[in-house]
């Protein structure tokens, strides 16, 4: 009975394990699919004719013919809707009073709804912003346009709680010109657009045109190569050679113990004190850039990830077998020399490791750069000007894009194309890194 | 081979030369700790100065735009430990369950397939995770209220729950590899030792090889309690940002405001150039925040400095 | 062919190390979008011109411009007693220049029954005095109220005109760091009430009558609308007419960027004042 017991508690534990991990899984994929499958909808997606109107427009891209064959036969198709809404506008002033107040807003409302999913009427003058030049790109905002045109969505205030309800708006319109509208964009919705399935590879290489409304993130993407690079130009010539001190050289004592503290307590530094510091030290105070600039987050940022590199270094030194470096003393070289030609070149797979995943830290961190070095628009920062501009990153322009942006929801699909193409180099670069340490671990083992 | 006296001094001077100049390497890259105390204590010590600590530290009237202003940073403390608390009550017990079932239920190679994952986990960037609060979970929880027992009305997704469940999440990693080390280093005869006593998995696992590993566990949280406290963008995109203790201090259905999301919110728009004491007020709490991280730094170091002097005697 | 333009900038820099005119914003975020849709379009019209936009809060923009890391500072409010001095005595002359008016909509979820409210009632719901919806007309569920940043330009404008100088906001408030993450909160949340700039405000959210008078750009700029404000670009010294950072603030009044403001949903300022 009582081995009974111990062994179900045994079991117990053991599914307890099994629990954790699972959970575990569950949770990063609960992280992941979502991420990767709409940040997918930024690269691939289906896209109207509006899409190709504006990449020729914006980018010079698309065969110029078959984009304008195309534009005049959904001209064409989009022809009686504009007359609809003309006659009715000619038939309107007609109209009874009591009539003509019920119906004045709906078809203002119309006549908007129209303007956003098609553009601009032809005829009118084109509007400033370029987002409203052209009509819905994608083809999945483009049905919840039109649904907001066939529907009115109201909240039903009459019963208990409230209810949304969406009221289609032809009944209101029955026996007016506007009435063969409402058909046309339900049942002709695909000849007014022309959906089809687009790939968007440039999304990661091209700038943004009007506040990411169209274009991809090739500014983002650059800035979070330049910050991520810098640092780690910054941090693996320091963080190896105090690895190689603290390894080879420094002697027990007080001295290294203090040292050693302030490396850890520097890990443990939250990351927006980073953020304070690099604005107060080295805009501030030893103006390394006239504001903010390249330059200053990727000194910021490589303090942030000096104590990893630190780390990895002196186990990837500690690593080397004693026999290499005996062996080296043994034929005569001095330590600097052995430093050098023997102990380096071994732990260099494991110091790459470290450098790999610090170089991901680097590109994923955002607190650290808001002050020193990111900006909301900017255009491609050159190499020769990472010494005095900011720049956008992928990590602060997706915090700015999903919070500060005044359109928030219309560009979800451009901010879970950021948020996937971030981590998508961050696990590149994890990636990376876990070859190369299968790699070393090979070669220890022969 | 007997070198000249001169050659002799030579090397040893470049010797020492090189010596310095790694030390002094070194020491730059340590003392930039130092350096970053400095710079926050010197932006920190004029509020103290200036309004002393009583008010800062017992007060709940956090009214930074008020005039005149009141910086009680109570409930933003109670905030942080509430939110980090949280976080690591949910991720220590499936952490340290996940790191016993790495280092001695699953076997070898599973667990190597494994440890990407944990990776990928603490790899994601912080904000990602922020965003992911945001548009995923905040409305999955305020949509969940529907399904509980009692049908509770979530009144918003955006909270100290949220936020802890996300930091857990980021916390987890550190937890489950920290402690996986020190679960290996108790060492394979304890444990051959309590099977050939007759004990079973669970009972070798709970009563020896977890005592012998204690200290690495705790300094394993303790980094993890790190972790979690430091974290910015999450904290800032999903706590919910009010300057209060919920009702009742437990209810983590409630928004909360934590230090480090008072810093990056606030110190955009605080009025910086003359040094007002919102300005300075900030960087007491990041003085603070500091303090915090080298305390627990302390006691982490301590802990597995006694489990290697534990073992290495026992 | 239009070689990948990822590749000329990396590479481009190098050779052309050409003097680039270049302008930088710093500062509100509720100007942000004006100032993120003048620069673009400013600089697809002058494709030599560099300007880049940050929008790290008006008292950051402020502090840029004292320190002169910034051309120009967007602020959604106007420069305090104390930023006014600290720029003297750096020797910094402020210049405001009215770009836009901006309302604050009080905005509701769209399931609220509740069409208006009288600024005393909001005053009463952001200081903690009504808790729930039932005591001004609307449901019986809890108000959670939701506010900008205390010290951003916008609480400051939305305490000055709604709350006055005594008033401290209820501690249950949740705060936001932008406009756009106020309204995202409001439109999640049921008992949600908020505010926001005219131009983040969308059909997404219920924004309510106040006195009477719903915020349009009608009621704007006849004043009837209770809660609306200046939004400004500070520079250092009048600009010169046909310098960068003239032209670029002189879009304002232009046809063009009068349309721009217009379009991103806030007030243009009329062209002769």
């Amino acid at each position: 009975m009582r081995m009974l017991t111990r062994k179900i508690l045994d079991r117990a534990f053991t599914a307890g394990g099994y629990l954790a991990v699972a959970l575990m899984t569950l949770f990063l994929l609960w992280v992941l699919v979502p991420i990767f499958v709409k940040g997918a909808g930024a690269y691939v997606f289906v896209g109207t004719v509006e899409y190709r109107r504006m990449m020729l427009g914006e980018f010079g891209r698309g065969n110029e013919q078959r984009v304008a064959a195309e534009w005049a036969e959904v001209q064409r198709a989009r022809e009686p809707v504009y007359e609809a809404i003309a006659a009715f506008e000619r038939e309107l002033p007609a109209l009874p009073v009591a009539r003509r107040k019920e119906l004045k807003p709906a078809f203002q409302a119309v006549r908007e709804g129209v303007a956003v999913l098609l553009g601009p009427a032809p005829g009118k003058p084109l509007p400033a912003l370029t987002r409203m030049i052209y009509g819905q790109t994608r083809w999945r905002q483009a049905q919840d346009k039109a649904a907001n045109i066939l529907f009115e969505e109201t909240w039903d205030y009459s019963g208990n709680g409230s209810q949304k309800v969406h009221v289609p708006r032809q009944p209101l319109f029955e026996g007016t010109a506007l009435a063969p509208v409402f058909p046309l964009l339900r049942k002709e919705l695909r000849s007014l657009l022309r959906p089809r399935l687009t790939f968007y590879p440039r999304f990661l290489t091209d700038p943004s045109i009007d506040a990411h409304f169209f274009g991809g993130i090739g500014p983002e993407v650059l800035g979070t190569v330049y910050l991520a690079l810098g640092a780690m130009l910054i941090a693996v010539p320091l963080g190896i050679v105090a690895a190689v001190y603290f390894q080879e050289y420094a002697r027990e004592g007080p001295v290294l113990t203090f040292l050693r503290s302030c490396v850890n307590t520097l890990a443990g530094v939250p990351s927006v004190v980073f953020g304070l510091f690099g604005l107060a030290f080295f805009i501030n105070t030893l103006h390394v850039s006239p504001g903010k600039s390249v330059l200053a987050g990727a000194l910021t940022l490589a303090l942030l990830v000096l104590p990893t590199v630190i780390r990895s270094s002196e186990e990837a030194i500690a690593a080397v077998p004693r026999a290499y470096k005996e062996g080296a003393l043994a034929l005569g070289a001095g330590q600097w020399r052995t430093v050098l030609t023997v102990i380096l070149p071994a732990a260099l797979p494991g110091i790459l490791t470290g450098i790999v995943i610090s170089m991901g830290r680097a590109a994923g961190e955002t607190a650290p750069v808001v002050f020193t070095a990111a900006v909301s628009v900017g255009k491609w920062v050159t190499p020769s000007e990472v010494l005095s501009q900011p720049t956008p990153a992928l990590s602060w322009n997706l915090y700015n894009l999903c919070t500060e942006h005044e359109a928030v929801e219309e560009i979800r699909h451009v901010q879970y194309g950021m948020a996937a193409t971030l981590v998508l180099i961050v696990l590149a670069l994890n990636l990376a890194a876990i070859l190369i340490r299968a790699r070393v671990a090979k070669r220890l083992k022969v | 081979m007997i070198l000249s006296s001169g050659e002799q001094t030579r090397r040893k001077l470049l010797s020492l030369a090189g010596r310095s100049f790694l030390f002094a390497v070194t020491s730059a890259a340590a003392l930039a700790v130092l350096a970053i105390i400095f710079f926050i204590a010197r932006d920190a010590l004029p509020f103290f100065r200036a309004s002393g600590v009583g008010e800062f530290f017992f007060s709940k009237a956090w009214y930074p735009a008020h005039e005149p202003p009141q910086f009680g940073a109570a409930a933003i403390f109670a905030g942080s430990f509430l939110v980090t608390g949280a976080a690591v009550v949910l991720a220590v017990p499936p952490g340290i369950f996940a790191a016993l079932c790495m280092s001695d239920i699953l076997p070898f190679k599973v667990s190597q397939v494994l440890k990407p994952v944990i990776e990928m986990l603490a790899a994601i960037p912080s904000v990602v995770y922020g965003f992911f609060a945001l548009t995923v979970v905040a409305p999955f929880l305020q949509d969940s209220g529907r399904w509980l027992p009692g049908n509770i009305e979530i009144v918003s997704g955006v909270n100290a729950l949220t936020a802890s469940v996300i930091l857990g999440v980021m916390a987890l990693p550190t937890i489950v590899s920290v402690s996986e080390d020190a679960l290996q280093a108790a060492g394979r005869e304890l444990r051959e030792g309590s099977y050939a006593l007759g004990a079973t998995r669970a009972e070798t696992l709970v009563n020896v090889v977890i005592p012998a590993s204690m200290s690495g566990i705790c300094s394993a949280v303790l980094l993890g309690i790190m972790r979690a406290l430091g974290e910015t963008m999450v904290v800032w995109m999903a706590s919910g940002n009010a300057a209060q203790i919920p009702k009742p201090w437990y209810n983590l259905l409630q928004p909360v405001r934590t230090l480090t999301a008072t810093i990056a919110g606030d110190m955009g728009e605080a009025d910086q150039m003359t040094g007002s004491a919102h300005y300075h007020v900030l960087f007491a709490m990041g003085f603070c925040l500091l303090l915090f991280s080298f305390v627990c730094n302390l006691a982490g170091e301590w802990m597995v400095a006694r489990q290697r002097k534990r073992l290495r005697g026992g | 062919m239009r070689v990948s333009l990822f590749v000329a900038g990396l590479v481009a820099g190098c050779a052309v190390a050409q003097a680039q005119d270049k302008l930088v914003l710093d500062g509100s975020t509720t100007v942000g979008p004006i100032a993120k849709a003048f620069a673009e379009s400013y600089m697809r019209q002058n494709p030599g011109v560099n300007i880049t936009v940050s929008e790290s809060g008006s008292g950051n923009g402020a502090k840029a411009l004292l320190n002169g890391t910034c051309g120009i500072a967007n602020l959604s409010r106007d420069l305090k007693g104390t930023e006014r001095k600290a720029m003297e005595e750096k020797g910094v002359k402020p210049v405001a220049h009215v770009v836009a008016y901006d309302a604050l909509p009080v905005i509701v979820h769209p399931s609220n029954r509740v069409k208006g409210l009288t600024i005393e009632q909001i005053r009463n719901i952001f200081t903690g005095a009504i808790r729930n919806w039932k005591e001004v007309g609307g449901e019986d569920r809890a108000i959670v109220v939701i506010s900008r940043d205390t010290n951003s330009g916008t609480f400051e404008t939305f305490k000055e005109l709604v709350l006055g100088k005594e008033a401290k906001i209820v501690e249950s408030a949740e705060y936001t760091g932008s406009n756009g993450g106020i309204r995202q909160r409001v439109q999640m949340t049921k008992g949600a009430i908020g505010y926001a700039g005219l131009g983040f405000v969308d059909r997404s959210v219920k924004s309510l009558e106040i006195n009477g008078v719903a915020p349009s750009v009608e009621t704007v700029l006849d004043k009837t609308y209770p809660i609306s404000r200046e939004l400004f670009m500070f520079t250092n010294g009048e600009p010169a007419p046909e310098s960068l950072a003239g032209t670029f603030i002189g879009m304002s009044r232009s046809e063009k960027g009068r349309e721009i403001i217009g379009e991103i949903g806030f007030v243009p300022v009329p062209p002769k004042q």
